[in-house]
This record gives structure tokens, sequence and C-alpha cells, in this order.
């Protein structure tokens, strides 16, 4: 299975400095984008690594333009972050180790159902304040599994 | 001029110098005798050069400067290219934007083999690191100053922490380098020159 280093570190400095303002303009508090991410199988995991890598990168880090300066410099942060994580786990797919399994792709398929349900700046906003729980999830599966490696 | 309005002139020699994961922007300064000219520096990120290219972001540190030089270590915060510029202002002048010729990515930084101090507590041998922040780990080569001696290799995660290393046997003499590595750019320095040192005593 691909697991390659990923360096959540600089995405966690960013996030932490503007969670709470993040979390705080998150109004529908009942709702979440992030689903199920606790229910991926590791053969998934490089997958849904990949899919949600992309998700932010095409449609939640676009949007800034109704964000502080503090905030878009941290997003912008995580964003530039993001695409160097993403040429990490780039090479897994080159080489076929990225399967997608039917249920990888239905659950990916739901997070962006979660998102279009939501107008646009809501679903942004949601899905920045849940970067913590895709981090934390990367940070579960791919340093877990580094270290019994 | 321009219609008859004077135009301040745009900075030039846009450059970066980096060594050890700090960069730092320089610039040719606008002269403007007995005047003070104020400067604003803004980048994007590869996103932004991707996804956003109308969008630039005003620097940390250098939003209104007077220096032609900006540390924009703050500012370049992931390990892709980045796009940086610089205009002038004097009171309600303004110059163009000058823009750096070519991106500048984190992982052309100079990685300077790291200053290594290194001294004895007792029979114990001590090492201390260059203290680089907290993006660098050390490598740690030492050995017994005597053919055929194995070298130990040690990963040290802080410079500016005195760290044991080994316990020493007296009237030997032991001698150790070290490299720095940085992760975030997955490279690492030249190795110091060795330094050496020996503990008093009959050698066994």
């Amino acid at each position: 299975r691909c697991s390659p280093s990923m360096d959540t570190n600089p995405v966690k400095e960013s996030f932490q400095g503007i969670k709470g303002a993040i979390q705080t303009k998150d109004t529908l508090k009942n709702v979440t984008i992030l689903s199920n991410l606790h229910s991926i199988k590791p053969l998934d995991m490089c997958c849904v690594t990949r899919e949600l890598l992309e998700f932010y990168v095409e449609r939640v880090f676009k949007y800034r333009e109704k964000l502080s300066l503090q905030i878009s410099r941290a997003v912008s942060s995580i964003s530039n972050s993001f695409l160097a994580l993403q040429r990490t786990v780039q090479p897994c797919k080159e080489h076929n180790l990225c399967p997608c399994s039917e249920e990888a792709t239905d659950a990916t398929r739901n997070i962006n159902n979660n998102y279009e349900e939501l107008e646009v700046q809501s679903a942004v906003i949601k899905s920045l304040g849940e970067l913590d729980v895709f981090i934390a999830w990367i940070d579960k599966n791919y340093h877990q599994e580094t270290s019994t490696a | 001029l321009a219609d008859g309005v004077a135009v301040l002139p745009a900075p030039q020699n846009l450059s970066v110098h980096s060594a050890n994961m700090k960069h730092l922007l320089t610039w040719s300064p606008v002269v403007v005798p007995g005047e003070i000219i104020y400067y604003s520096v803004e980048y994007q990120g590869e996103y932004e050069i991707l996804y956003l290219s109308h969008l630039w972001i005003p620097s940390h540190w250098c939003s209104s400067t007077k220096g032609p030089q900006c540390d924009i270590t703050d500012d370049i915060t992931a390990t892709v290219q980045y796009n940086l510029r610089v205009r002038a202002t004097l009171g309600s002048q303004t110059s163009a934007w000058s823009t750096l010729e070519h991106p500048f990515n984190r992982n052309s930084t100079i990685l300077t083999p790291p200053k290594i101090k290194v001294t004895k507590d007792g029979f114990h041998l001590v090492i201390e690191l260059e203290d680089l922040g907290p993006q660098f780990e050390f490598y740690v080569v030492y050995w017994r100053n005597e053919p055929g001696a194995k070298e130990h290799v040690q990963v040290v995660k802080s410079g500016g922490i005195p760290v044991h290393l080994e316990t020493m046997e007296p009237g030997a003499r032991y001698c150790m380098k070290a490299q720095t590595f940085v992760k975030a750019i997955e490279r690492h320095s030249a190795f110091s020159q060795a330094e050496c040192i020996e503990v008093q005593g009959d050698a066994l």
C-alpha cells in the first residue's frame, strides 16, 4: 500500500491560528460535510486522501474574497501546503497504488453532496472549519502507519 | 513625468537571498532627495498563481517598510513556487509594481554546515548544535579516533541544547561532525568540519 510521508505540521500551525474565527462563522452547527471518515478502510486511505485534497483545492480554497486578511493569509498557507501534499500523493496514483473502491467513491461523493446542499459561502466556511477533522484523520492513518511500519 | 505629473519609479533589481530557511527579499532603493520612501511587498503562492491569479497577499512584515529589503520567511510557508512584488510610495504617489523575475521556491535555500561545540561532562561526550529553528534536525556522526574505529550516527531533533552522546574511555580521543536535515524541503547540508576532544586518564 502506498503511504507517503505527509507533513501536516504547516497546515496544523496555520489552521490553529484561524480555527476559532472560522468555526465561529459557521452558523449551521447541526450539519457536517466530512462525514464517515472514521469508517474508511486502510486500503481506501490513499484514494480518499487524494480525493479530499482535490476537494479542498478545487472547491474550498478558491473562495476567499469575504475573509479577513489574517484568515486569507492562513488559507493561502494551507492551500499551498495542500498543493505540496498533492504532489506527495501523486506518485501513488502514477504507480497504480491508489485504487478507489466503491465504498471510497461513495464516501467522497457523499462529501461533495454534503457540500452542494449548502450555499457556497456556508459550505466553504464549514469545510474550512472541518480541516482539523481531515488533518487528524491523515495524522492518525499515515503517521500511525509509518510508525508501525 | 506622465501628463506633467511626477511618477515614482518602481523598485528594481529584486532578488531573494535565502539561507537556512530564512528568506530575504531585496531590491534597489528608489531615491528622491530629501524624501523617505516606503515600500509594500506582496506575494502569491503557487495556489494563487494557478487558481486566484488576481489575488496578491500583503507580506506579514512589509506592508509598509522603509528599508530596501523584507524578511519574507513567514510568508513562504510551503514548498511551492511564490511570486513576489514590491512597489514604492511617497506621500500620495505610488509606483508601479515590480515583480521578481523568477518565482522563488524555498527548496533552493542554501543549507550551511551547522556550527558545533564539543565538550565533555566528566567522561561524557557532549555536543551542542547551532539553533537554526524548528524546521532543522541534525545528523551527528561520531567515532573514536583510532584505526578501524566504527562510526556512530545519532539524530538530534533540535539545536541549542547540549546532547550527551556517549561515555568516553579514559585516554581516548573522540571526533564528531554534523549536518542539518530539513524535512520540509527534503534536503540536508554538507557536514561540518570534524572536531575532536580527548579525555584525560590512562587508556584501558
